[in-house]
């Protein structure tokens, strides 16, 4: 009876065992692929998986770009895959038995905004700078930086917050059309802080904190979006003090905002 | 006796709050005071150094009107360039008015991209032509420019003073006048070259040479494009007067879904469209998203687009696609579609097509062959090699090699896009991608 006992629980302990082994490693991925321009929880846990086993240097962001497209390619090689920088089921099985993720270590410190790495056979408690900030996951065209996006986030939650989305994403490309304008400054903070230009920066709403919905906007027009058809002002005719602004040729009325040429 | 004590100590503190207020409201103002100041010194300096470098731009003008040869002038005219800039930074960082720094802003752009420009091409025949009436310009803007400024530069006014003068201009006053003057004086000087017109005319969708299209006929091919969303149109707007190019303002909303179409008049193109609704947590894989987008392009006839590249974000996929023209077999960078697919259900929630409407004018261009080898640092790798036309600084469109590179870059593979023009071999851009 004793060793029926032993034997049951060693047979308990190997399931257990091999159960917490699983979890942490072939069910790790999502079933979904994962290419160039892909995002997500999955992707940082591929770049992780990389980087312990040294073929990613960069940073681990949840954002499939180049940098994890060649680290990818060069895994596939060295394990004798197809080489076409897909995540598919082969490769990532392969990658699930070549390596280990610390999916709490890594997500705490995505959480946190720390600097960190996430290769083997080192401690991963000495890879951790403190701060750095928090990054967004949102994966941008290449002509823009998240500074962009946040400043622009900013600008349009303090301009427009209570507009439809158009209306939102018509004054997020109104600044994109006049980066591009030669008579205004050819950067986003340069167009933004210009003196005089956004009532929201000379009330100080542009420091609040924008939401997902001015974020979302800010995207749309970084990715070609321009609902204000090519303007590059636009006012509140029931606040707008200045005459000079009725002066301007206007194309369209979106909620309270006229915008114009 | 009691009560009074009460009294005298609700007295006391009363007194007590009132000097602590007091005291506060004085270091405030006096902050407040100080700040402005801080700010009025920052703005006068800053207009101070403008007006003393446009001294240095209305010189290096004249200095470049001393020769013939193009060596003879060449640092002139890079203080031409630097100059400018450095003017168009102070005039985009000073409170002057609107319509005035537009206008200086791109005169100021204008002269320095002229000098830029006749370093790459060569000097024109023209250029003292150019040079010499600009140069008289300018001396005239550099005067009104200091009369412009004097109130802030000289202390006259405080900040609040100055920007109160700004706000209650009636649109009679000096600076709607110097305004105009540099207008004219840039349309004068520099007036827009062809391929910048051409540029202008694609934008402003000058060339659409079709029937216009009724209110109904927009909201028909809204519906036939987007049968899910189009049950409900809540209200059509005309585009107002002053619009480029007219068209429809189609508002919809149904079931979970909200947004809006333009639609050109000319032609009953879509300019683009965006749909708003909650999202569900699921996702569709990227195969599945891709083949939603393609059969969307196939149903609205956008039949000559090729691929170029998707990003994804939380609710959404973002896809770029591009036209191919069949000559060379090249992209037209120009010429191009965006799509938003939702990833809970592969419906289409946003459509760009502005650009795609009106097609670019292609020109056919000797294609040299280069050596790549020679062309770029040995330890440059070449991954992607296709033609493609895109705008160069002049804004014609040229023939490009459309080439992807990847270089080692301390451990980091740096991947960049370089497009290399296929006659003359110039670096038209490079671009480092993520």
């Amino acid at each position: 009876m004793k060793k029926i006992m032993i034997s049951l629980l060693a047979v308990m302990l190997v399931i257990s065992v091999s159960f917490v082994f699983s979890d942490g490693q072939t069910d790790a991925f999502t079933s979904r692929d994962l290419s160039k321009g892909s995002t997500g929880d999955d992707v940082i846990e591929l770049q992780a998986r990389l980087q312990y086993i040294g073929f990613y240097n960069g940073e681990i962001d949840g954002k499939f770009g180049y940098g994890t497209y060649w680290a990818l390619r060069s895994f596939q090689e060295k394990y004798g895959m197809p080489l076409d920088g897909i995540a598919g089921t082969l490769t990532k099985k392969k990658l699930v038995a070549a390596s280990s993720y610390d999916e709490k270590f890594v997500m705490d410190n995505l959480k946190k905004g720390n600097q960190f790495t996430h290769y083997g056979g080192k401690p991963l408690s000495s890879q951790v700078k403190q701060g750095g900030g928090k990054k967004e996951n949102i994966h941008l065209p290449s002509k823009y930086s998240e500074q962009d996006l946040n400043l622009m986030a900013n600008a349009v939650y303090g301009e427009s917050r209570g507009e439809p989305y158009e209306g939102q994403v018509a004054v997020a490309a109104v600044i994109l059309n006049r980066v591009e304008h030669p008579d205004f400054p050819d950067t986003v903070g340069g167009v933004i802080f210009q003196p005089g230009a956004f009532t929201a920066v000379a009330d100080g709403q542009i420091w609040l904190t924008p939401n997902d919905r001015a974020k979302e906007a800010v995207l749309d027009a970084l990715n070609g979006w321009d609902p204000s058809e090519n303007s590059i002002y636009y006012f509140n005719p029931i606040t707008a003090t200045s005459k000079w602004i009725w002066s301007r040729p206007q194309t369209k009325k979106i909620g309270l905002h006229i915008f114009c040429h | 006796m009691g009560c009074l004590l009460i009294m005298k100590k609700i007295i006391f503190v009363l007194a007590y709050a009132l000097v602590v207020i007091t005291v506060f409201a004085v270091n405030k103002t006096s902050e407040s005071e100080k700040l402005s100041l801080a700010l009025g010194n920052q703005y006068a300096k800053k207009m101070s150094d403008a007006s003393e470098k446009l001294e240095e731009l209305d010189s290096a003008v004249k200095q470049t009107l001393l020769f013939n040869e193009s060596e003879g002038s060449v640092k002139a005219r890079e203080d031409i360039w630097r100059l400018s800039a450095d003017i168009k930074n102070s005039v985009a960082s000073l409170p002057l008015d609107q319509s005035f720094s537009t206008s200086w802003m791109n005169y100021l752009g204008r002269i320095g991209n002229y000098a830029k420009e006749v370093d790459s091409s060569g000097i024109p025949d023209d250029y003292h032509t150019v040079m010499a009436q600009a140069s008289k310009n300018l001396g005239q803007m550099k005067n009104e420019w200091l009369i412009a400024t004097t109130g802030l530069v000289n202390g006259r006014y405080s900040v609040d003073e100055w920007s109160e003068r700004l706000n209650a201009h009636n649109g009679e006053s000096n600076w709607t006048n110097i305004s105009h003057s540099i207008k004219n004086y840039t349309e004068s000087d520099f007036p827009l070259t062809a391929s910048e017109s051409d540029r202008m005319k694609k934008k402003e969708l000058k060339n659409i040479d079709e029937p216009k299209v009724t209110q109904a006929e927009a909201i028909k091919r809204f519906q036939h494009l987007f049968p899910a969303v189009s049950n409900d149109v809540i209200g059509v707007e005309m585009s107002k007067p002053g619009a480029p190019y007219p068209f429809f303002h189609i508002r919809f909303t149904d079931g979970e879904s909200l947004g809006y179409i333009d639609i050109t008049e000319k032609g009953g193109h879509v300019l683009s469209y965006l749909s708003e609704r909650p999202h569900r947590k699921t996702a569709l894989s990227y195969e599945e998203i891709k083949k939603k987008a393609e059969e969307f392009l196939l149903l609205a006839e956008y039949k000559d687009l090729v691929f170029e590249e998707a990003r994804e974000n939380e609710t959404a996929w973002h896809l770029v696609y591009v036209r191919k023209e069949p000559f060379y077999e090249a992209k037209v960078f120009s010429d191009t579609i965006h799509l938003k697919v939702a990833k809970d259900t592969g419906e289409l929630i946003g459509l760009n097509a502005a650009e795609y409407i009106q097609k670019e004018k292609l020109h056919r261009q000797k294609v040299n062959k280069i050596d790549w080898k020679e062309f770029f640092h040995e330890d440059v790798k070449i991954v992607r090699n296709e033609l493609s036309y895109v705008e160069n600084e002049k804004f014609e469109q040229r023939l490009a090699y459309y080439l992807t590179v990847t270089r080692d870059e301390q451990g980091h593979t740096g991947t960049y896009n370089v497009l290399v023009d296929t006659e003359n071999k110039d670096v038209i851009k490079t671009e480092k991608l993520n």
